[in-house]
């Protein structure tokens, strides 16, 4: 994954310890960040918390930062894991809680009702691991390496997840599809 | 809805097999925070409101001024403990054989061989004895 240009300075002032480069880093990157733990976690809540602990856990780990890996994909990394994390403290995510997050008011009231609807209710059906593999790779553009690397997974087994969760998505919005 | 290639975002590779752009669209709007930068902007403070928080109770206590010296005060604490560790173990087997002094004393050697003398000369060597003093 390339890294951004601005990114190496401010990488390398953080490591030193200037929390003001540390900052530019969050602003960098903290919309990427937080579409990685809300493809994990699902709701906006847990998927901020994932946010805020990966990136104070990034801080105080921040002297083993290799600049030419680029922060990016390491906090990407650190954050799938605090939503992972999460995951495993809240096992148990009802199918509501799941509907209501997508129908919260973070959604754009312009869409179609019917088809949100759906949606929601089709992506709470996927597996958990399934749903975040679908997001990461197909909403948010991760290889399936980088997915793996999230989630604790060998890349095949993401690539493997991602076509039965296409599949099974797929058959779920059949009829709106027709 | 057709199974068209998914939007090339984010240097994904696109495959055939993809979501299509308006689904991914979809899913990609119902995960996005609303509030736009102002959100953004409130999530960074609160997140360096943590950071800042953290290299506080990190660096900034009383105890922080003695850190550096953790190492070598550890090491000589170490020190000090097998030092007093072998003082303690050479006190203690002094002690155990004044004990056992005390309870079993070591037979005297030149006293026992005085005695021996003394059972062999019996009463004849005590008649000559007074012979010769008188």
């Amino acid at each position: 994954m390339r890294i951004p240009d601005e990114e190496r300075p401010l990488a390398e002032a953080a490591r030193a310890g200037d929390q003001t480069a540390f900052a530019g880093l969050v602003r960098l990157h903290q919309r990427r960040a937080y579409l990685v733990a809300r493809a994990i976690v699902t709701v906006h809540e847990d998927a901020e918390d994932a946010v805020q602990e990966g990136f104070v856990r990034a801080w105080q780990a921040i002297e083993r930062l290799d600049p030419n890996q680029g922060f990016g994909a390491w906090v990407n990394r650190i954050v799938a894991n605090a939503a992972l994390d999460i995951t495993r403290r809240r096992k148990v995510r009802s199918t509501e809680e799941l509907s209501d997050a997508l129908q919260s008011p973070f959604r754009d009231p312009a869409q179609d009702a019917e088809l949100k609807s759906r949606l929601a209710e089709a992506l709470a059906q996927l597996p958990e691991r399934a749903r975040s593999v679908i997001v990461l790779h197909d909403v948010e553009g991760f290889t399936h390496m980088e997915i793996g690397e999230m989630l604790g997974i060998p890349g095949g087994t993401a690539r493997s997840d991602l076509h039965h969760a296409r599949q099974k998505l797929r058959k779920l919005l059949k009829d709106l599809r027709d | 809805m057709a199974d068209e290639l998914k939007f090339p975002t984010n240097g994904a590779k696109a495959d055939r097999d993809s979501l299509d752009e308006s689904l991914t669209a979809l899913i990609r709007d119902a995960y996005t925070p609303e509030g736009g930068d102002a959100y953004w902007a409130g999530l960074e403070q609160r997140i360096m409101a943590r950071v800042a928080s953290q290299s506080t109770s990190n660096d900034t206590g009383w105890w922080s001024v003695l850190a550096p010296w953790a190492r070598p005060a550890l090491v000589a604490a170490a020190a000090i403990f097998a030092i007093a560790g072998v003082v303690n173990t050479q006190l203690t087997d002094s002690d155990e054989q004044l004990a056992y002094e005390s309870a079993f004393p070591t037979p005297d050697v030149v006293s026992a061989s005085e005695e021996i003398i003394s059972v062999e000369r019996g009463t004849d060597g005590a008649t000559i004895s007074y012979f010769l003093s008188h």
